[in-house]
């Protein structure tokens, strides 16, 4: 049976129950029929048997079959085909009965494959199948389905058709109605159409049908379809329309049931009835969708073809309307230019022999008034034409003369520019048909054009026959016409931009003219051009039958003289022959193309007294201009060549003419054209028609303006020369271009070598002075790159001497030329140069001189600052001290070479104070020092130059700089001698117990001061303490201090109160200059009790610090500083100092620090009291002055007294027995003042016992006579105390051991510490003991 | 000037020997202590030194009253008590508070 599917499906049949019997018992035939059907990759099925059983293989199955198979297998053909047995059971019949085979092509069969009765198309052939025998037992059909191909070409052909509408589609009834017929025609596919346009209201309204009537109930329901399948079933009973009407068919026997909605925006939509027959595959959709798509395109170029259409007939009514109003306006305008004319006519009749001036003008006025009438016939012809109402009146004329006539007429004009003329018009046998005030308008025309466009050459004019057409060429050798402009020669109103012409005026309807007016004649026109060289022009007239009439070659109509008259104002005439009048010198020019506008100018300008300069053109305005000076032009805007606006750029550009006034007219009156104007740089702008006093009132203004203008210039040269600064201007490359009068006085340079290109012929030399160079290249740098600046720089006057000059510039934009200048001013400040680098060197020495502390120092500042002032390399000093064999060297920079050594010492002996220039070496000086001679030396290096302003300044520094070490040696001296003196004043003072003292002079510079101590035993054994400030410093100061302290110590040991001394001292410094305004502190003090009483003048307030770290400030008792008269009587206060508390009184040096309060430093010394309470008072005020001293050291001067209370314990008292008891006693009385308990106190006093009667049993037992010394003093914590003998302590002996032993032990078992220091001069017991 | 110092011997109801000492006792009147206490002592009877009223005792006091350290009893005030203490006189013989 074959392999495959369908082989295997036939081998599943049950063959037994088919007449066919079993395979196996197939006849060969069949076997062979059944092989050849399933190897074949062809569409086959075949029937064989009585009863036609079913074969087929798997191409048909798969093509045609559809859902019959595999049932189909080894039915009867007649089952399986019975929908279409009617078509297909005769040609069956018909092959078995004759045996002759079928050829069906395209054949519909509706078959029931899928579901459905489909749409089937199929090509074929049944051929009869013969058993063994050559019986006809069945047939073999050969197929192929071609429902595709049919389906396809149907659709392709309706969308086809809808695409290819053959006339120009019109209206949108029209396109719908076209489209309808298409559509009509494919009833198969499309059974029934409907066309729904949008409604405004927003409906829609049924605009085509087919298939249908569009009274069918069904239409009005459609019209609210939604896009999509539309189940028309639904619509009613089956098949049939909404009210029972049944739906039409199409070209089927049954309606449709379906419909599909395809929108086409934005128009509407279309409903298609769809074919029952066919599935709405993709291919269907699309169609339909396609042929919406084709109708709503038709639609769409309907209405915009409605809407040009529309427009159009818009434009045609407006451009009537205008022609309407141009013929109009034309004739409005001939009744007055006759009543111009007329009139004009006559007075030059009358005035013919009168005045010249007059005739001219009235010949002005005829000729304008002939211009304007053509211009106005111009127009009126043309809308004559427009309108269709030219009446011609056309004759046979003799076309070769009237044409050589016509030309001749032109003649002299094109003459009298230089052009050659030729007329070619050999008589043509036949005359031609034309108006002859036509012909002439038209030759006119081209003549006129001709001259207005040709400049050399010259103009032809030919007349000839060419068969039966005369044709006239008028030719000329002008600029041409641009290939691009040729197309719209022939428009009217269109000009030709940019194109050279004799004259700017025109109305652009000259050819139009003439191409209406050829038509008119039956003739053509047309043009050839070829830029550069000529245009011609060729008309073809018809030749025309009939006689010449008699009036031929009649003259020349007055329309003729209107052209010749325009066209001979276009060329160059006599320069106008009117009076120059008085003029007060203003030249004016005048440009104008149009003569007789130029000459009315020229008179009327004359006439107010201008001296006036006629030209035609902008390019002439502009030769003239460069050539000339002129207080003003007055210039048209629309001129050949050159037109006015390029004329104010041109002008504008050049700095010769950029500052002339332009005074621009022009005919034309908008805005825009005056802005345009005025832009361009035009200084004022009037427009046509002007009357003539405008006219000379804005001359009028100009010229004066201009001279103010000029007079501005004249004044700014006159000011720039007079300046007394230099003045330059400077171009971007920084050439000087521009000096003036001062410039040449300071620098020597004129204005007959500018430009003076960089680098300037002032700028120093760069070899023999580099540094100087250098300074003006980088000047001269920001001149150039800043917008703004000044600078002072050193420049060679042209005879080579040297000057410092400062200059200022600013950049500006040029307002002629637009370019970047520069210009600066210059001033001579070589002697303010000089006298500033004296000034600043002398203050700089001043400053070096004042601080430094000594001879050397200075002397090193000095060196410093002359080595920066000049740049040097180095600078040194050699100090020949008298006496001193080898001169003490100092140098800075550098240290001085071996060989300049010698050079020192030889310049040693130069008269002082002249500087000597050793060349190649340097400079020196020799100067005073108070050792001796010192020489300064200087050495520049780099081939620098010492000029002789270097060397002045050097001998001024050099004067100073003697006195200042002079004056430092003084100082120093005088310093030397306050400080011994202070000292000397200030100590050795015998302190009482208990103080310490300290004096400090102020570090930097050091210098003495005024500030004192002094403490004073009364004779009530109370201390007078005194801490005092003088006003000052140096000697003066510590003479007045001195005093002041004597005067102080004595008036307490005569009032012993603090407030009565310092009102005493008040008093005494009356007597004292300088004493005024000093400050004391003034204190009487109780060794015993510690009571205080104090008094201060001014004085920063005494601290104490109690022992447990406490402070109190004793700022009571307070007043004016001494000799201050002012206030009341001076107050005192008191105060007990505690056991073992500490006073401190100090001046304000100790606690002043610059920029912190007073508070500050008073705390910072109270703290370090507070810290050192713990130390003897002694070392406690080197601590002190230790810790407050600034880094750098006190800058005032500073006193402190420090008092810890009670003060030390010293007895001294002979080394016997009975004086322990009075020593124990005062022992006693100092532990108390100490305020230690009874147990410490009793501790102490056996301890001290011990020690001393050892002294006495052991160290003075030999040697009676010897002193013991007991010292004791007190800390906050501990109480030290020291033995001191002058004897020695002997061994001790067995015999006395254990009494001698008890005594140390008792001490050391009392004591802290014990040390027992044994020498040759005697022996010290140190004991230390806690108090708390 | 010879150091303060006054010395009185009496005798209690209880016939008990006692030497009051007032003022100071220091390396110059030393020797007069010492006497004192020899005379005051008597035959076996221990003698009570009464230091209440010293102010200060040096170790030539204290000398003295070692030399009679087993038979005298001591009467002393807390400023002596330290040296006492310290001297180890307090550990030789009785040494009463007042």
């Amino acid at each position: 049976m074959g392999d495959g599917e369908v082989g295997r499906d036939l081998a599943a049949v049950d063959w037994s129950s088919t007449p066919l019997g079993p395979p196996g018992e197939w006849p060969q035939s069949l076997q062979t029929a059944v092989g050849i059907l399933l190897t074949s990759k062809f569409p086959m099925w075949m029937a064989w048997g009585p009863r036609l059983t079913f074969f087929c293989n798997a191409a048909y199955r798969t093509v045609t079959l559809g859902s019959k198979y595999p049932w189909a297998l080894g039915q009867p053909a007649s089952a399986v085909w019975a929908e279409i047995w009617d078509d297909i059971g005769p040609r069956i019949e018909g092959v078995l009965a004759t045996g002759e085979a079928t050829w069906d092509e395209g054949l519909l069969l509706f078959v029931e494959r899928s579901g459905y009765r489909e749409e089937s198309y199929h090509t074929f052939s049944y051929s009869p199948l013969r058993d063994d025998d050559g019986a006809l037992v069945g047939m073999l059909c050969v197929v192929s389905e071609e429902t595709d191909r049919i389906l396809g070409e149907r659709r392709m052909s309706t969308l086809r058709d809808l695409g290819s509408d053959p006339s120009i589609v019109r209206t949108e009834e029209e396109t719908l109605a076209f489209a309808a017929r298409q559509l009509e025609r494919n009833a198969k596919d499309l059974p029934f159409t409907l066309v729904y346009l949008d409604e405004p209201d927003g409906g829609a309204r049924l605009a085509a049908a087919t298939g249908i009537d569009a009274g069918h109930p069904i239409v009005a329901a459609l019209a609210t379809a939604e896009p999509g399948l539309v189940d028309l079933a639904g619509e009613g009973p089956a098949g049939e329309g909404p009210a029972g009407e049944r739906l039409p068919t199409g070209d089927w026997p049954e309606p449709p049931v379906r419909a599909l909605t395809v929108p086409m925006p934005p128009y509407g939509f279309l409903v298609a009835g769809l074919n029952r027959y066919r599935e709405l595959d993709e291919t269907y959709r699309g169609f339909v969708e396609l042929a919406a798509g084709h109708v709503a395109t038709g639609i769409a170029a309907a209405r915009s073809y409605q809407a040009q259409q529309r427009r159009a007939e818009e434009l045609a009514e407006l451009d009537r309307a205008k022609t309407t109003f141009f013929s109009n306006i034309s004739h409005e305008f001939r009744t007055p230019l006759t009543l111009i004319m007329g009139p004009v006519e006559e007075l030059r009749e009358r005035l013919s022999g009168g005045d010249d001036r007059v005739r001219e003008e009235l010949d002005v006025i005829h000729r304008n008034g002939l211009r304007l009438g053509k211009l106005v016939t111009t127009l009126l012809d043309f809308s004559r034409i427009e309108a269709g109402r030219m009446q011609a009146r056309y004759e046979p004329v003799d076309l070769a003369l009237t044409t050589g006539e016509l030309a001749s007429v032109f003649r002299s004009a094109i003459e009298r520019a230089g052009l050659a003329f030729t007329v070619d018009c050999p008589p043509l046998p036949e005359p031609v048909h034309v108006d002859r005030g036509m012909w002439e308008k038209v030759i006119l025309n081209l003549l006129s054009n001709a001259l207005k466009f040709t400049f050399d050459g010259g103009i032809h004019v030919r007349v000839t026959r060419e068969d039966d057409e005369a044709v006239v060429t008028v030719a000329d050798t002008g600029v041409g016409v641009d290939e691009r402009e040729m197309p719209r020669l022939f428009e009217r109103f269109h000009r030709i931009e940019n194109a050279r012409s004799r004259s700017n005026e025109g109305s652009g309807i000259g050819l139009a003219l003439v191409k209406e007016l050829v038509g008119l004649q039956g003739g053509t026109i047309t043009a050839a051009s070829t830029p550069g060289s000529g245009t011609s022009f060729t008309i073809r007239l018809p030749l025309g039958t009939g006689d010449l009439p008699a009036d031929s070659g009649s003259p020349l109509s007055p329309a003729g003289d209107s052209y010749l008259q325009e066209a001979l104002r276009w060329l160059p005439g006599e320069p106008a022959e009117v009076p120059s009048g008085s003029g007060d010198g203003s030249r004016v020019l005048v440009a104008d193309d149009n003569a007789d506008m130029r000459d009315y100018l020229t008179r009327l300008l004359r006439g107010a007294g201008h001296q006036v300069h006629a030209v035609h053109d902008g390019q002439e305005a502009l030769d003239t201009l460069r050539t000339g000076v002129f207080d003003l032009v007055v210039s048209d805007v629309m001129m050949p060549r050159l037109d006015g606006l390029q004329l104010v750029a041109a002008l504008r550009a050049d700095s010769r003419t950029a500052s002339t006034p332009v005074l621009l007219l022009s005919a034309r009156a908008g805005q825009e054209e005056s802005i345009e104007g005025l832009e361009a740089g035009a200084d004022d702008y009037l427009v046509k028609p002007f009357s003539a006093a405008e006219l000379l009132a804005r001359v009028r203004a100009n010229v004066e303006l201009a001279r103010l203008r000029t007079h501005h210039t004249r004044w700014r040269t006159a000011l720039i020369d007079s300046l007394q600064e230099a003045f330059f201007v400077c171009d971007e490359a920084g050439a000087v271009i521009e000096i003036n009068a001062a410039f040449t006085d300071i620098l020597g340079y004129g204005p007959e070598g500018l430009p003076y290109q960089p680098v300037h012929p002032w700028w120093p030399r760069e070899e023999t002075d580099a540094e100087a160079y250098r300074q003006v290249a980088a000047a001269f740098a920001t001149l150039l790159d800043q917008d703004r600046g000044a600078y002072t720089i050193p420049v060679r006057h042209q005879d080579g001497h040297r000057l410092w000059v400062a200059a200022a510039f600013n950049q500006v934009v040029d307002p002629d030329t637009g370019r970047r200048v520069i210009v600066g001013t210059v001033r001579d400040v070589t002697d303010e140069h000089y006298a500033i680098q004296r000034e600043s060197a002398l203050a700089g020495l001043g400053l070096r001189l004042s601080q430094a502390d000594d001879l050397p120092g200075a002397l090193h500042g000095v060196l410093e600052e002359l080595r920066s002032l000049w740049q040097a390399e180095y600078t040194a000093a050699a100090v020949f001290a008298a006496g001193a064999a080898v001169p003490e060297i100092t140098a800075v920079g550098a240290p001085v070479p071996v060989a300049r050594v010698r050079t020192l010492a030889e310049l040693r002996d130069q008269p002082l104070l002249t500087p000597v220039t050793r060349p190649a070496e340097g400079t020196g000086i020799v100067i005073e020092h108070p050792e001796g001679t010192m020489v300064l030396w200087l050495e520049l290096g780099e081939r620098r130059p010492f000029t002789e302003q270097d060397q002045t300044l050097l001998a001024l520094l050099a004067g100073h700089i003697g006195q200042g070490l002079t004056r430092l040696h003084q100082i120093d001296e005088q310093r030397e001698t306050a400080l011994a003196l202070q000292r000397a004043i200030l100590g050795p003072a015998q302190l009482p117990a208990g103080f310490a003292v300290r004096y400090a002079p102020a570090t930097r510079p050091l210098k003495v001061g005024g500030d004192w101590y002094d403490t004073v035993p009364l004779p009530d054994g109370r201390i007078g303490i005194v801490v005092g400030d003088c006003v000052g410093h140096g000697l003066g100061a510590a003479t007045v201090m001195g005093q002041l302290r004597s005067a102080c110590r004595a008036l307490l040991l005569q009032h012993s109160s603090p407030a009565q001394t310092l009102t005493a001292l008040d008093r005494f410094a009356e007597l004292l200059p300088g004493a005024a305004c000093a400050t004391v502190f003034c204190g009487v003090l109780d060794p015993e009790s510690g009571e205080l009483v104090y008094s201060s003048a001014g004085h920063p307030p005494a601290v104490a610090v109690a022992a447990d770290g406490s402070s109190h400030l004793l700022d009571q008792g307070r007043s004016r500083p001494i000799g201050v008269r002012s206030g009341g009587p001076r107050t005192e206060a008191g105060f007990t100092v505690s056991a073992r508390a500490t006073l401190m009184l100090y001046t304000d040096g100790l606690v002043e620090r610059r920029r912190k309060p007073l508070t500050e430093g008073i705390a910072r010394a109270t703290a370090a009291i507070q810290d050192g309470r713990r130390s003897p008072v002694e070392e406690l005020a080197t601590d002190v002055m230790d810790r407050l001293a600034p880094a750098d050291g006190y800058d005032d001067d500073v006193a402190l007294l420090l008092y810890r209370h009670p003060g030390p314990l010293d007895v001294e008292f002979p080394a016997e027995a009975t004086r322990l008891a009075p020593v124990r006693q005062v022992l006693r009385g100092w532990l108390d003042r100490v305020g230690v308990d009874r147990t410490v106190a009793q501790n102490v006093l056996v301890a001290a016992g011990e020690a001393c009667a050892n002294a006495i049993e052991h160290g003075h037992r030999d040697a009676p006579g010897g002193r013991i010394r007991l010292q004791a003093a007190a800390t906050v914590e501990e109480l030290r105390l020291i033995v001191t003998d002058s004897g020695h302590w002997r061994v001790p002996q067995p015999a006395d051991q254990a009494h001698r032993g008890r005594g140390l032990k008792l001490m050391r078992a009392l004591m802290n510490e014990i040390t027992v220091t044994t020498t040759i001069t005697g022996t010290i017991v140190e004991m230390q003991v806690g108090i708390l | 000037m010879t150091t303060q110092l006054s010395l009185t011997t009496t005798r209690r109801a209880d016939g008990t020997p006692v030497l009051t000492a007032t003022g100071e006792i220091d390396m110059s009147n030393a020797a007069d202590f010492a006497a004192a206490l020899a005379g005051a002592l008597d035959g076996d009877t221990p003698l009570l030194v009464d230091l209440t009223a010293v102010e200060y005792i040096d170790s030539a006091g204290l000398a003295s009253l070692f030399e009679h350290v087993e038979r005298i009893r001591l009467l002393a005030g807390p400023l002596l008590a330290p040296v006492l203490t310290i001297s180890g006189l307090a550990d030789l013989t009785t040494v009463d508070g007042s």
